[in-house]
């Protein structure tokens, strides 16, 4: 100890006095083999993989038919129309249902965080709600919301199968993301809620000027994944009468016996969530690389 | 043996045998132990699960009761089959029209033979040529409809794969009804005030408002679509079992027998109103 050097080590005794970090390792440059080869080796690897799917798909003796039963384009030209339609309101389903799942999904994620005795019963019911909404299949809970709300015949409330089923869809996903938002603000460290209290805020201006700003920009791209998962679950209304793109799709299926009309709807759903991935997955880097700054 | 055996021996032999084998196999097609059936020696039934009256009793296919299950035995009987000889096999809709080997001859639950679907599955002539009815709750704006007029302005609902989207379509004139996925969602949304009218097969209507929606009344009854031929047996495309059971279901037809199965299993109230244009 004599020495006077710290822990840390260099840190304490730096010797160059200046710059406390080393500088990064020069990049090593890449010769033409180097940079080739691998490139080389993963198109190959790629092309004689989905080749022999390809060629074990086609040599079957059934291919022929499926090729016409479900790869038939002119099918898919003839169902798309109707198909379309029905996706344009599964859009419509989705961006309504996303609004109401991050509101109501957040709401319960705040009651569930607030502390002290006089919160209890709003923890309580968050609690159950999660448990009970999290845990049924939501597929169920459109059947039971989108059939069995409608038959008591209650006067005052609507009775179309749509907004009972997105209704369902709603509170089951909220469940969910209560559950993301929840995981988001335990994830804002302590010493956050400690500096805001020693400013003097209350408990509601903590969370809303400390806590829920981080907290929500930790669990963006998980939300994005959820409202992936959403916009393919709306498919589920279906069973209850409303006419998406799955139902339109099977509807011509039904009348020519032609699954083409699924693969035409398939190709619309990815049309929809590939490009929302990319944008998730984005989102995460950007939000990896400001963590890592701040950490630096 | 087989060691010693001379070439022009096994040649003899080959000679011998190969007229006997075929004349057996023709001998043996279009009676039961034809090699062409999925179990030879066994009529094999598929039918979806559950059955409803009156095509069908008590969800049990294997009862003789109910016009699809009475006609089957009719038909199996004609075929040269006994009774324990039919076997059942239970299927939904969506595994009837999917591709793919069957695992039975011949598929019976009132699929309506169409062109379109005939590119893909090869079907029996028609057995039976049903009428349609609309069911509607007492009091709903359907009950006093007397043409297609009056019935274009309210919420149709019909079940997915049946022709009657179609029906509805094309000769009514609706084209937002709502498709569901069995009889059990279509009557709990007419029971809900979700949807104001039902389009259905005659018999299905009437099974449904003597049993199952009990407060439910056929509201009228409409024309037959020409584009639909009528309910066939659905075949495995290009199964050759199909002429064979065509002539058997053109017998049943010549003698009367499913004449008198309609009459026993299908038939409606005679008083009941009439739409036509």
């Amino acid at each position: 100890m004599s020495l006077g050097v710290s822990p840390q080590g260099s840190t304490g005794g730096d010797p160059d006095g200046g710059s406390r970090r080393p500088l990064p390792p020069a990049k090593k440059k890449l010769s033409a083999t180097e940079r080739f080869v691998p490139a080389l080796i993963s198109i190959t690897m790629v092309l004689l993989v989905f080749g022999i799917v390809a060629v074990t798909v086609t040599s079957a003796e059934q291919w022929p038919r499926i090729a016409r039963q479900f790869f038939d384009l002119g099918a898919m030209a003839a169902s798309f129309p109707q198909v379309l339609r029905g996706f344009w309101l599964n859009i419509q389903i989705w961006v309504i249902c996303l609004f109401g799942i991050m509101a109501l999904g957040l709401v319960l994620a705040l009651f569930r965080a607030l502390s002290g005795p006089w919160f209890a019963p709003l923890r309580v019911f968050t609690v159950v709600y999660i448990d009970i909404f999290r845990g049924l299949p939501v597929l169920l809970l459109v059947l039971i919301f989108g059939f069995g709300i409608p038959a008591l015949n209650l006067p005052g409330l609507p009775n179309s199968a749509l907004f009972w089923g997105a209704t369902a869809m709603v509170i089951s996903y909220a469940a969910y993301s209560a559950e993301i938002y929840r995981s988001g603000i335990e994830a804002v460290h302590d010493g956050q809620w400690a500096a805001a209290k020693a400013l003097g805020l209350g408990q509601w201006q903590t969370m809303r000027y400390a806590i829920l700003p981080q907290a929500v920009r930790n669990v963006i791209p998980v939300l994005l994944n959820l409202a992936v998962a959403l916009q393919k679950d709306v498919a589920l209304l279906s069973v209850i009468g409303v006419r998406d793109a799955v139902r339109e799709a099977q509807i011509y299926t039904a009348q020519t016996f032609n699954y083409s009309s699924l693969i035409a709807a398939a190709l619309l759903f990815l049309l929809a969530t590939i490009p929302m991935a990319r944008l998730t997955d984005y989102i995460a880097r950007k939000d990896r690389q400001r963590r890592l700054q701040g950490v630096l | 043996m087989s060691g010693t055996m001379t070439p022009s021996r096994t040649a003899l032999l080959v000679a011998l045998l190969v007229p006997l084998a075929t004349g057996a196999a023709q001998a043996q097609e279009n009676t039961p132990d034809d090699p062409r059936l999925f179990t030879p020696g066994k009529l094999t039934v598929a039918t979806s699960d559950p059955v409803f009256p009156p095509w069908m009793m008590d969800n049990d296919p294997s009862n003789g009761e109910g016009f699809e299950s009475a006609l089957v035995y009719a038909l199996a009987e004609e075929m040269g089959f006994d009774r324990e000889d039919v076997v059942w096999v239970r299927e939904t809709f969506d595994q009837a029209i999917a591709p793919g080997a069957k695992n039975y001859d011949f598929g019976i639950q009132q699929i309506s033979v169409t062109e379109e679907r005939s590119q893909i599955a090869t079907f029996s002539d028609p057995y039976y040529l049903p009428e349609k009815a609309v069911v509607a709750m007492p009091g709903s704006p359907v009950s006093e409809a007397r043409t297609f007029e009056d019935l274009r302005d309210v919420r149709w609902g019909v079940m997915l794969g049946t022709t009657d989207l179609d029906y509805v379509a094309e000769i009514i004139g609706v084209d937002d009804a709502a498709v569901y996925n069995d009889q059990v969602g279509l009557f709990q949304a007419l029971q809900g005030n979700q949807i104001d009218a039902v389009a259905t097969e005659l018999a299905t209507a009437l099974y449904l408002t003597a049993v199952q929606v009990p407060d439910a009344e056929i509201a009228a009854i409409l024309p037959h679509d020409e584009n639909d031929y009528g309910h066939g047996l659905i075949f495995e495309q290009g199964n050759e079992l199909v002429e064979w059971v065509n002539e058997a279901i053109a017998t049943l037809q010549s003698e009367g027998v499913i004449d008198a199965l309609v009459a026993e299993y299908l038939i409606a109230d005679p008083d009941l109103p009439v739409i036509t244009q």
